[in-house]
């Protein structure tokens, strides 16, 4: 040492984590309370309880947001600045910072809840917030960033561990998903439409949507194992080299696999390929972080059994292994063909949020709440009943999700010698499967309970701890001689966390590139149809109406290339339909058939009276009532300002048209209602909601079947 | 170098792993450097091997697409329906009588309520779809054989699908014989009759 190392003190600032773990368990037990709710609504429609704001389609995505960016997000704040500080030996960048980054976060989740139930959605699953929260979100992303990498700046340790690589990786990579898919062009506060059209909008929220997955629900959370499992087991990590090769591989390979959530589709089939190889190659860079973290454990497996921080956090590897391994079967293209709309993936997810997220929060806690408030954790026989519930919970809901998930597509794919399908009526194939609803709603709410009672022990333990104040820890200014001379290049791009962070970048950024550029660039991404038509003014206020209620929850508007499909539903779709589609609506789940050809198929009065009752025409339906189309008015204030928000984006809207937008759609609301009065329904029905929406499903699927003008 | 965490408490390390420990520490985390699972190095770059591989013969050699391989499924299927649909479209009378019978009209009755009533409603009085109770009739002509065309062809213009790609021949002609007995009964709060009359 050439020179004497000046010495500096610091300290932590713990109370922002305890912050975000208080908010975790809450925004946890709101989230699970959702799920389990939605979950009884599919078992039995009765739960919808009648009210808009309460109906499946609205909730849903409540339930999504809550359990991914509330109780993961503050989780992973929680967990990053309580490790984040400690592995770099420094407070936090900016006290001031963080608590903007606090309550920032806590006001998105506020407004996501006092938005999503009134229907204010963007209808792009997992990224429903409108415009101006998504605005919202983009700002406290950046204060979050920069909380991160000024504690990186001021750090006094040179390199940075493997979970900080975890961390930086999420951070780029969740802004530039949040911006890319967000972007959308205002009509209203609470309204917009989205920049990208059909294919495109499916490919770019695909990429967004899968992850989502990968860089909010893995990669965090991957971080986090890297630092409290060797720190709960005080065991060294297994191997420095496969975090090398499995951050690089993951990372880069995990951003190419969207489109696994297309095959099948109208995107061309090398993207969807793409997607599905990618996913393969997945397969294995997933697992070497469980490997790292289960092989990490070696020599103190009796301290998994009695430890139940460590018990939470080496199931919750086992689920991630599971379901890691599970994802990239479901993306093998025929498996794909089976498994796709059904409630098998309902049930993949669950064995990542609630065996992965879930369960790895819950260890994350049982270490970091005793130790925020000097205290040991309550109880590990409630720890230890919670561990059990839980898993049984998830166990049922895994399980009953196979088999509905399986049962569904093999009733849908069924025919028989002449070529008809075996159960030709779709409620056939839902009533089938509603026992197994009911299995699934007893495992989440079994996992519900599990989460209350993890909320009761870490409160005693709070309760019978205390708030110490803050320590002064002592250590040596960052200065030269903390720099290996004979460092791999690894080790040595470890030391520069800003070229680390670039490199991140580029990796992410190789695949979005290659995958999405062409669809924005080439005009054959998409064959044109001069048949394709924009929708009617009244359509178009329709199919507001269909992304309000969340129907693409449970319907999609795609009709796969399949034999058994095309019976069941009419013709392939092709990518000119979607043309105009902001945003497209081809969904993810059957829980109701595809509606891509729905137009035409029943009469006006049909869909009259199922709307406001589904099981008094469909005997055995669990679709909700919608009986408020029939009281609330068509809002045609806002049409003229969408059609010229089409406009701008491209749609063939004439400015004349857009001057006659109202006048056209009340004469097209009059001409549906007049025959709807001929079978006794009441003239004054003209101006409500549900004509619009009739409107629309008349539409869908039709233009394909008139000829090609010449 | 210290191999104790921050509680002081000593890190467990296995004696054969004891020369894998790296050098270096963070918040008394250490790692060590065992090499890669030979079964994990397999497994990925075989992984990557067949990707490229799959890729390389769809997507570039001309492998068959999704649609192309759709099109040679649905064609046989075509097939297969409409050898079907030409042995049994053609209306056969003694079919039809030997289930115009009690028991037949009670079994056609349930094909009736499984698949007819959001359309037809209760014992055929009509809402969506015309009354079947009275004498009027619109594309059928009141004998069994235009009932069992428009019930196996549909008449799907007007909203009236085709039965043939969905109940078997023997459940058509039991909902013959149902509608058959339905009609002229008569029905009280039946839909208004629509198309012509014919007397019988
Ligand atoms: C909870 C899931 C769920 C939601 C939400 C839902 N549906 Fe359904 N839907 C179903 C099910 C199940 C069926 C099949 C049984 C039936 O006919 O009611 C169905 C059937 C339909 C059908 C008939 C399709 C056919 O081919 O027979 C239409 C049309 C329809 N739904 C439209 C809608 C619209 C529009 C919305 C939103 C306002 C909506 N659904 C919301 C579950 C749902
Ligand atoms: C989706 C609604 C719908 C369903 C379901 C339906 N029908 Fe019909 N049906 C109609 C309509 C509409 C017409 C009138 C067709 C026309 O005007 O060309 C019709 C016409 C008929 C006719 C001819 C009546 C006439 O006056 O010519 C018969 C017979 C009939 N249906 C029987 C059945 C039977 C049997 C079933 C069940 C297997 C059935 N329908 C199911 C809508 C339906």
């Amino acid at each position: 040492m050439s020179s004497v190392q000046k010495t500096e003190t610091f300290s932590y600032d713990d109370q922002i984590v305890r912050w975000f773990v208080i908010a975790t368990v809450i925004w946890g037990a709101v989230a699970m309370l959702l799920g389990v709710t939605i979950a009884f609504q599919l078992a039995n429609p009765a739960f919808n309880f009648g009210l808009p704001w309460t109906t499946f389609g609205r909730l849903r995505p409540l339930h999504t947001n809550a359990a991914i960016f509330a109780f993961c997000g503050n989780a992973i704040f929680a967990g990053i600045y309580y490790s984040h500080q400690r592995l770099l030996k420094a407070r936090l960048y900016n006290d001031f910072l963080s608590r903007i980054h606090f309550w920032g976060w806590q006001l998105i989740i506020v407004s996501a809840a006092l938005t999503l139930p009134f229907g204010i959605t963007t209808g792009k699953e997992y990224a429903e917030l409108e415009w101006p929260i998504d605005i919202l979100i983009t700002l406290i992303w950046v204060v979050f960033a920069v909380n991160f990498f000024g504690t990186l700046i001021r750090r006094r340790e040179r390199h940075i561990y493997v979970a900080i690589w975890f961390y930086i990786a999420t951070i780029i990579t969740v802004a530039v998903l949040h911006i890319v898919n967000s972007m959308e062009l205002p009509v209203s506060f609470f309204k917009s439409y989205s920049m990208y059209a059909g294919v495109q909008d499916a490919l770019v929220q695909w990429w967004y949507g899968h992850n989502a997955v990968a860089f909010f629900l893995t990669t965090p959370f991957l971080g986090l194992m890297y630092y409290f499992i060797p720190k709960a087991a005080n065991r060294p990590v297994y191997s420095y080299r496969l975090s090398i090769i499995h951050f690089w591989s993951l990372v880069f390979i995990y951003i190419w696999a969207g489109p696994h959530h297309l095959l099948y589709t109208t995107l061309p089939e090398w993207a969807q390929t793409l997607g599905m190889v990618f996913s393969i190659s997945l397969w294995m860079p997933s697992w070497g972080g469980m490997i790292n973290g289960l092989m990490t454990l070696r020599g103190v497996w009796h301290k998994v059994r009695t430890d139940p921080g460590l018990k939470f956090m080496a199931t919750s590897l086992t689920f991630y292994g599971m379901s890691t391994f599970e994802g990239p079967l479901l993306s093998i293209k025929s498996v794909n063909a089976i498994a796709h709309f059904t409630d098998w993936i309902p049930g993949h997810v669950h064995s990542g949020t609630i065996g992965w997220n879930y369960m790895l929060i819950a260890g994350i806690l049982f270490y970091l709440v005793p130790k925020l408030w000097n205290t040991e954790l309550y109880s590990k026989k409630l720890a230890s009943f919670q561990f059990w519930l839980a898993t049984i919970g998830l166990v049922l809901y895994i399980v009953s999700m196979w088999i509905a998930g399986v049962t569904q597509s093999l009733m849908w794919s069924a025919m028989d010698s002449a070529g008809r399908l075996t159960y030709p009526n779709f409620i056939e194939t839902v009533i089938k499967i509603v026992p197994m609803y009911w299995v699934r709603a007893t495992g989440g709410t079994l996992v519900l309970i599990s989460f209350i009672i993890m909320i009761y022990n870490l409160y005693k333990t709070a309760k019978q701890g205390s708030v110490n104040k803050e320590q002064i820890f002592e250590a040596p200014a960052l200065d030269e001689t903390s720099i290996e001379t004979n460092a791999t290049a690894h080790r040595k791009l470890e030391g520069w966390p800003m070229i680390f962070a670039v490199l991140s970048l580029i990796a992410i950024l190789v695949g979005s590139a290659i995958e999405i550029v062409p669809s924005l660039l080439s005009d054959r991404y998409v064959v044109k149809m001069s048949k394709i038509k924009p929708y009617s003014p009244l359509e178009l206020l329709g199919r507001d109406l269909y992304i309000r209620e969340g129907c693409y929850l449970c319907h999609s508007q795609t009709v796969r290339p399949m034999a058994h499909e095309v019976i069941r539903y009419g013709k392939a779709s092709e990518a000119a339909e979607f043309v105009y589609d902001r945003p497209f609506q081809w969904g993810s789940k059957r829980t109701g058939p595809d509606l891509a050809r729905i137009g035409g198929k029943y009469p006006d009065m049909w869909h009259y009276r199922h709307f406001y009752n589904p099981k008094e025409v469909t005997a055995g339906s669990i679709m909700p009532r919608y009986t408020w189309l029939f009281d609330n008015k068509i809002d045609y204030n806002s049409l003229q300002g969408k059609m010229q928000v089409m406009q701008t984006l491209g749609v063939p809207y004439s400015d004349a048209e857009i001057l006659a937008g109202v006048t056209n759609a009340q004469a097209q609301a009059q001409a549906i209602t007049t025959v709807l009065a001929e079978a006794g329904v009441p003239m004054k029905i003209v101006d409500k909601e549900v004509v619009a929406l009739i409107a629309y499903m008349q539409r869908l699927g039709t233009d394909i079947l008139k000829e090609e003008a010449q | 170098m210290n191999h104790t965490n921050n509680e002081g408490e000593k890190l467990h390390v296995e004696e054969n792993e004891k020369h894998l420990l790296l050098d270096h520490a963070y918040d008394g985390i250490h790692e060590l450097n065992n090499p890669l699972p030979s079964w994990w190095s397999f497994l990925f770059y075989t992984g990557i091997i067949f990707s490229i591989a799959y890729f390389i013969f769809y997507q570039i050699m001309g492998g068959p697409t999704l649609r192309e391989e759709f099109n040679k499924d649905y064609s046989k299927i075509l097939v297969v329906q409409e050898e079907f649909k030409k042995a049994n479209s053609a209306y056969k009378d003694e079919r039809y009588v030997a289930v115009a019978n009690p028991e037949g009209i009670e079994k056609g009755e349930e094909v009736y309520e499984n698949n007819c009533l959001p359309c037809h409603q209760e014992k055929g009085m009509g809402d969506i779809g015309p009354n079947l109770t009275d004498k009027h009739w619109i594309v059928a002509k009141s004998t069994p054989e235009t009932i069992y065309n428009v019930i196996f062809n549909g008449s799907e213009a007007n909203g009236m699908p085709p039965w043939s790609e969905v109940l078997t021949t023997e459940e058509i002609y039991l909902a013959v014989a149902y509608v058959s007995s339905l009609k002229n009964t008569f029905q009280k709060g039946g839909k208004l009759p629509q198309g012509e009359v014919i007397e019988e």
